[in-house]
């Protein structure tokens, strides 16, 4: 049985379309005719339903962190459109985009794009402080999420001094903090080591229950997509589209660390393997 | 030569620190002797000597000559690297957002960056006379120069990815400018200051040969003048501890402000 | 609209931007030629010459032959001082690699004297050799010993440890290491530290003519600031410019020239 119930769509993407705009190698100034590239994604539909935990895998290549891209408006839709909360959001124009969507939109990219010159906490703080929200209380969450994934005692040192996994959690929560309705995530945990990635994928669930926040989360690893998601997107090839979904039938509160006792891990599993080939 | 039979390293270390220790004094020892042994062979009008000018230096100090002029060449250094500097960091940020306005300033300030700034120095003195403005102005055109090619450098490798979180975090273009491409440009602009600090103290100390009435510059000549190579040497070496302390300071300060910064520098900075 | 039609705007508007880059700098220039053409006549001969009057003179130097003894005995110390210094600041680095004790004995002095103020030596020079070409080779041959110095122990610490390890297990003696290893890394950094200290070296040549004036480029512009003839001093600072960048032009012409043969050759960017 899913956690999420009959929610109210929020997210919904229709017909997606992108390709890119090709510079033929050496003749870069001249106006030669530049041929566009071929479709990377296309003709891709899906919806998400408010608090929901949206999983989407697919091999390692442009199309996933392009879609996020999309979604997140740091770049342009060719074709097709997404609607957020009953308006598109999405543009042609690179000049009519708007990162973020209002601060609606977070993003857990997959480099941690820490601040360097920033301790733990004034990363953490960034976002809030840049929306004129900073208080005691902001403050006070702030500093309740770092002792959450662990990190209390490091609030004061330099991304520098930060190993690889504690790097990953400053940049998860440094999104967290602000609430913003949809979080997409673009293989957070790939870079990470197997065990640091088990203990992240369990913070992170720790967290989400307590906000319900919608979350997109893209992966090529299958086992995450499972143990994480309510659903799951399976990506074709290039040009991309989806594929096959999956609902994931697996209870809450999942213990991540013991995940094929979890009841029909097995199954879902195999299903989506046999898609994603 | 360590003896083999010391195995702890750590002794082998200490011992090989105090080796070196004694060799620069060594070196300090065999610098002076040749030094006195030419004046006592020369002549000191020629060479001076070491006590001589040691004497003289603490006299000129007590009396407080030498620092007065210390101070007017340290102030000529200073509101010149102030005056060059702050256009020349506030340029490229004003700029940011229209490459164009660079690339049309480029070849200008590829040739004002190229072009000998101090051969300008007469020019300076004829516009601005023999007083502390004529220095001031080379000082700060020095300065110019090197610490706007350096804060471009900083703010033209800033990394756009951080651009783009902020601007999903919700930061508008000034909160950007603030606290994303400020903090990031500025190891440049520091560096570019270090360079441009010693050198502004540098340029100032020769316009101030070419023609002065005050300064350590303006003592060194007047010196030369007297034939009293001792007031020479003295000056010398003020303008030379001058140096010294600017570019100690300068390297105080990056150590305090780049704490944030991952250990391993490359070669090739500065 | 379609990618189609956005990627001709783009297109488009990168031609449109390469004529505003050009159209906006001849516009500069023509504006700062303008400007100095007002000064001169709002504030007076004294102390803006006239653009036109400073090309007429240009011009009569050059057919009097005089623009060109100048330039001569500006060359002529400058090659030598140039050469003086790379051979000893090329020399002693590798001379010094030898021992690791001499290294660390004599480096905090050479260090310590790099903040003198060469130019401050002019006066004490003059008192020694009179004005002549000596006193300007010295401190010529100073500046540019120093840059070299510095470049060349850069480049001898940048090589990579482990080819020079490698060549000594396999039982090379040190000179062998010196010539196949270190030389052979080390000759991109060479090539761009010449090429950044000749023309160093001709701009020190000038300074060092404002401080001992017989003859060359900057003892003309000396002399005419002390005359107040403000035309002259114009002129000889064009000429100057012109010849610091000339050289730096020549310089870059001949390093491409020598890399077109070596295609292997990294050009470093110090």
């Amino acid at each position: 049985m899913t956690a999420t119930g009959l929610a109210a769509t929020l997210l919904e993407v229709r017909q997606l379309g992108k390709r890119f705009a090709q510079r033929q190698g050496r003749d870069r100034g001249r106006n030669e005719g530049r041929e566009p590239s071929p479709w990377v994604i296309q003709d891709l539909s899906f919806s998400v339903r408010a608090g929901e935990f949206l999983t989407i895998v697919g091999p390692s290549g442009a199309g996933k962190s392009t879609l996020l891209n999309i979604i997140a408006q740091t770049d342009t839709a060719s074709a097709g459109e997404i609607v957020f909360d009953g308006t598109t959001i999405s543009s042609r124009d690179p000049r009519a985009l708007k990162p973020g969507i209002d601060r609606r939109i977070g993003y857990v990219t997959q480099d941690d794009n820490l601040l360097p010159w920033r301790s733990t906490l004034d990363n953490v703080l960034f976002a809030l402080e840049v929306q004129g929200r900073l208080n005691d209380e902001t403050r006070a969450h702030a500093e309740t999420l770092i002792r959450t994934v662990g990190l209390a005692g490091f609030e004061h040192y330099y991304p520098h001094e930060l190993s690889g996994g504690m790097r990953k959690r400053t940049s998860l929560i440094r999104t967290l903090v602000y609430d913003p309705p949809v979080i997409l995530m673009d293989e957070p945990f790939a870079a990470v080591d197997a065990q640091t990635r088990t203990q992240l994928q369990a913070d992170l669930l720790t967290l989400w229950e307590l906000g319900r926040k919608t979350i997109i989360f893209v992966t090529h690893d299958i086992t995450e997509a499972i143990a994480l998601g309510d659903r799951a997107l399976v990506l074709s090839k290039q040009p991309t589209r989806i594929a096959a979904e999956h609902m994931i039938p697996i209870p809450r509160p999942r213990n991540v660390k013991d995940l094929f006792a979890l009841q029909g891990f097995a199954a879902v599993y195999e299903r989506i393997r046999a898609d994603v080939q | 030569m360590i003896s083999p039979a010391i195995r702890s390293s750590a002794i082998a270390t200490a011992l090989f620190r105090w080796r070196t220790l004694l060799d620069r004094v060594l070196v300090l020892v065999l610098i002076v002797a040749l030094w006195q042994g030419g004046s006592m062979w020369f002549g000191a009008y020629w060479l001076s000597s070491p006590w001589a000018t040691t004497t003289r230096f603490v006299e000129q100090i007590l009396n407080g000559e030498l620092l007065r002029h210390a101070g007017y060449t340290l102030a000529e250094a200073s509101a010149g690297a102030l005056i060059g500097g702050l256009p020349a960091v506030l340029l490229p940020f004003w700029l940011r957002r229209h490459p164009i306005v660079v690339a049309i300033l480029d070849p200008f300030m590829i040739g004002g960056y190229g072009a000998p700034k101090l051969a300008f120095a007469p020019l300076f003195l004829l516009w601005f006379g023999v007083g502390m403005e004529s220095k001031i102005a080379l000082t700060a055109s020095v300065v110019f120069f090197i610490v706007y090619f350096a804060t471009l450098a900083g703010v033209r490798t800033l990394d756009p990815r951080l651009v783009q979180m902020a601007q999903i975090a919700g930061a508008s273009e000034r909160q950007i400018a603030r606290h994303i491409v400020m903090p990031a440009a500025v190891p440049n602009i520091f560096a570019g200051f270090r360079i441009a600090v010693p050198y502004a103290i540098g340029a100032a100390v020769i316009a101030e040969l070419i023609s002065s009435n005050r300064g350590l510059g303006y003592l060194v000549q007047t010196g030369a003048m007297n034939f009293d190579t001792t007031s020479v040497f003295a000056a010398i070496v003020a303008a030379t501890l001058l140096v010294h302390a600017a570019n100690l300071l300068m390297n105080t300060l990056e150590a305090l402000l780049m704490r944030w910064r991952p250990p391993l520098q490359s070669m090739m900075e500065t | 609209m379609t990618d189609a039609t956005l990627e001709t705007a783009a297109e488009v508007s990168a031609a449109s931007r390469k004529w505003a880059i050009y159209g906006g700098r001849l516009l500069l220039a023509a504006a700062i030629i303008l400007a100095w053409e007002y000064e001169a006549r709002t504030l007076g001969p004294l102390f803006f010459a006239p653009p036109l009057d400073v090309l007429e003179r240009i011009g009569t130097l050059a057919m009097s032959g005089q623009m060109l003894t100048d330039i001569a005995a500006t060359m002529r110390v400058s090659a030598a001082g140039f050469a003086i210094a790379a051979l000893c600041g090329v020399l002693l680095p590798f001379l010094l690699r030898r021992s690791l004790r001499a290294t660390e004995a004599i480096e905090p002095y050479i260090m310590a004297s790099m903040g003198i103020p060469k130019y401050a030596l002019a006066p004490w020079l003059i008192l020694w050799f009179g004005i002549g070409d000596l006193p300007k080779l010295i401190v010529v041959t100073l500046v540019v010993f120093y840059i070299l110095y510095i470049t060349t122990f850069a480049g001898i610490r940048g090589v990579d440890q482990r080819l020079i390890n490698m060549a000594r297990v396999i039982g090379a003696s040190e000179r062998v290491i010196a010539r196949e290893i270190i030389w052979t890394s080390l000759l991109p950094f060479f090539f761009t530290g010449l090429k950044i200290a000749f023309p160093r070296a001709v701009s020190a040549t000038i300074v060092g003519e404002f401080l001992v004036s017989t003859e060359g480029v900057g003892r003309s512009i000396e002399h005419a600031r002390q005359i107040s003839d403000t035309t002259g001093v114009f002129a000889g600072v064009v000429i100057a410019i012109a010849l610091v960048l000339t050289i730096n032009g020549i310089v870059n012409l001949v390093e491409r020239w020598a890399l077109r043969w070596r295609p292997v050759e990294r050009d470093m960017q110090i």
